[in-house]
């Protein structure tokens, strides 16, 4: 596709906005805490939006879109059983640990509960995670921009890179989250008109049903058995799996996301941040996945659309983009590819922001330089923005060389994540946890994860220590590792602090539930209360499940 | 700056205009599978949005 001259305007137009945000917040930061924990100040409706934003990376719209197209509406799942109730769970049980107990970083909060040894294991492992994590997603851009638009990897890598340090640089977190703002409006009033128009084409939800096998467009009908359905997953593996598992340790304990929520200006602010987001959130597919099935049924009426292949497939990956060209003028195509970039960058301000935070506070104040004047760890703060984003960009072309790095890399880091829940549950819920029963169970749980890959195979992968099992996608591969690893860590933890000895309760003090002032409730209106929004957000999840079972 | 709904609402605004202009001027300018003016509608809801933003900001200021 070519672009006119008024889509490089929009483009040139948004950069200007965003860096100009962040210049007119660069005086609010004073402080180590204002550059990165926002010194608690910002407004709950900036950090709900935030919330959501942050995680909508370039890869999850990219992605949502190719999954719709190769599965259909099952991925919705990923929302309406993935991400909706473990952000009610962390709004509602587990906020007031996090808030209440003062932690800078989510880390922070497992030195505070537990020791220093797990914090190191957890903040040593985000902090490589978010390095890789946002240099992957980086490359996924620039390899787009070069299939789609013809610009070299290399330039669109480093322009939309030294967009996100300057604005980041400048105004920390604050800047990083009102940037969130405006990037997750740009991404619904840039993507949804796709969506409108698409499904509309494609003759309506009924239009598109008639065109599809029936799989395509519903929800749970083909659940229960994993060879009816394209993902090859099965109920037990899907609610476990992704739906516990995978999802509480994500939307729970991912610092990417909570540090968001605890740059709220209250802990009411700080509660209702996860329950507020879950709203847009729980909307998301039908402008993100739903555009992805319109494509497969658009192939079917002889438009001449079709999704470029890929091997013996359809290149999934392409569906968004090629849907902008076939129902975006010049102008609306410029805002739509603006919006693809916004999603980009603010997953990856996400990134660079929880990697300043941990690194800063949980690595360099921990082990390497303690007590210093707090103008130096502002320094440390800035200077690890720098190095964050080069780092991020040096994954990038890495990642470009070896292909199967990444492959590697996404491995290693659901191995690393998926015990955790079982750590953060047991810490938060249950007193006689201790740090070397967490320690011990986060390892155990690391280790079960590796097990269960090398001793099952699925679609060609795993089963490097022989094949015991296989499984029908690697999808429900995961989903089964995620289950052993969280079993595991769950149950080493309990033994082992079993055998060793518990911190004194007064030591516990707002870390615990039992021992912590539960924040009143009194007063407040009822839409300012965390349970009626949970209740409220959980009835509407539980009708859309129906609608499009 | 205290107040994020000033800038979200001049960048929406500002967008508005663009496309709503090219939507008047060039009614022509359609994509493949489309017969709407995509441009215009979408620049009239982003104005809209805009707009709104700017009258919350000025509302609490």
């Amino acid at each position: 596709m070519t672009l006119a001259r008024v889509d490089y305007l929009i483009f040139a137009l948004y950069f200007g906005f965003v860096l100009g945000i962040g210049w007119l917040l660069k005086k609010r930061v004073a402080t180590s805490e204002d550059f990165l924990t926002s010194g608690r100040s910002v407004p709950v409706w900036i950090t709900s939006l935030a919330f959501i934003a942050a995680n909508m990376g370039a890869q999850e719209m990219i992605g949502m879109c190719a999954s719709g197209a190769k599965y259909g509406i099952m991925t919705a799942h990923f929302y309406w059983v993935g991400a909706i109730p473990a952000m009610l769970f962390v709004g509602v049980f587990m906020m007031p640990f996090y808030y209440g107990s003062r932690a800078r970083s989510v880390p922070e909060y497992l030195k505070l509960r537990f020791d220093e040894k797990t914090r190191t294991f957890n903040a040593v492992t985000f902090a490589t995670m978010t390095v890789f994590s946002s240099g992957i997603s980086m490359y996924a851009l620039g390899l787009l921009f070069e299939l789609v638009l013809g610009w070299s990897f290399a330039s669109s890598v480093l322009l939309s890179a030294a967009i996100v340090l300057a604005y980041t640089y400048l105004g920390g977190l604050t800047s990083a989250i009102y940037n969130e703002v405006l990037q997750f409006f740009l991404i619904v009033l840039g993507f949804s008109p796709l969506a409108i128009l698409a499904v509309a084409k494609a003759g309506g939800w009924e239009g598109m049903a008639s065109r599809l096998p029936p799989v395509m467009t519903h929800s749970w009908k083909y659940m229960s058995n994993s060879a009816e359905n394209p993902m090859g997953v099965e109920i037990f593996g899907l609610v476990a799996g992704l739906g516990f598992v995978l999802s509480f340790g994500y939307w729970c304990t991912d610092f990417l996301v909570v540090q968001r929520a605890l740059a709220a200006n209250s802990m009411s602010g700080a509660r209702r941040t996860p329950l507020i987001a879950a709203f847009p959130k729980m909307f998301v597919p039908f402008f993100v996945i739903v555009p992805g099935i319109a494509a497969m049924a658009l192939m079917k009426m002889g438009l001449g659309y079709n999704l470029p292949v890929k091997g013996d497939s359809y290149n999934y990956d392409l569906a968004l983009t090629t849907l902008m060209a076939q129902f975006y003028p010049s102008g609306m195509l410029g805002v739509g590819l603006t919006a693809l970039m916004a999603s980009f960058m603010s997953g990856m301000a996400g990134n660079v922001t929880a990697f300043n935070t941990v690194w800063t506070y949980d690595i360099y104040q921990g082990h390497i330089r303690k007590g210093a004047p707090d103008s130096h760890y502002l320094r440390v703060g800035r200077i690890t923005t720098v190095a964050g984003v080069a780092l991020s960009v040096g994954a990038a072309f890495l990642v470009q060389f070896y292909n199967n790095l990444m492959d590697l890399l996404q491995l290693v880091f659901a191995f690393v994540n998926a015990p955790l829940f079982a750590t953060f549950l047991l810490g938060m819920f249950w007193k006689r946890a201790t740090g070397h029963g967490a320690f011990s169970g986060l390892l155990a749980g690391t280790g079960a994860a590796a097990l269960t890959h090398g001793l099952t195979v699925a679609e060609g992968k795993g089963g490097w220590l022989g094949a015991v099992h296989q499984f029908p996608s690697t999808m429900a591969q995961n989903f089964w590792i995620a289950i052993f690893a969280w079993t595991t860590c769950f149950l080493v933890t309990i033994l082992v602090s079993l055998l060793t000895r518990p911190r004194p309760v007064s030591e516990l003090h707002n870390l615990v539930y039992g021992v912590t002032d539960m924040p009143p409730l009194g007063g407040a209106r009822w839409y300012q209360r965390p349970g009626v929004l949970a209740v409220v957000v959980l009835v509407v999840c539980v009708i859309l499940n129906i609608w499009f079972g | 700056m205290g107040d994020l709904r000033t800038p979200c609402g001049l960048f929406f605004t500002a967008l508005g205009v663009i496309l709503c202009a090219l939507g008047v001027f060039f009614p022509g300018t359609r994509a493949p599978l489309t017969e709407a003016n995509v441009n215009l509608y979408s620049g009239i809801t982003m104005l809209v949005f805009g707009g709104v933003m700017l009258w919350l900001a000025r509302r609490s200021a």
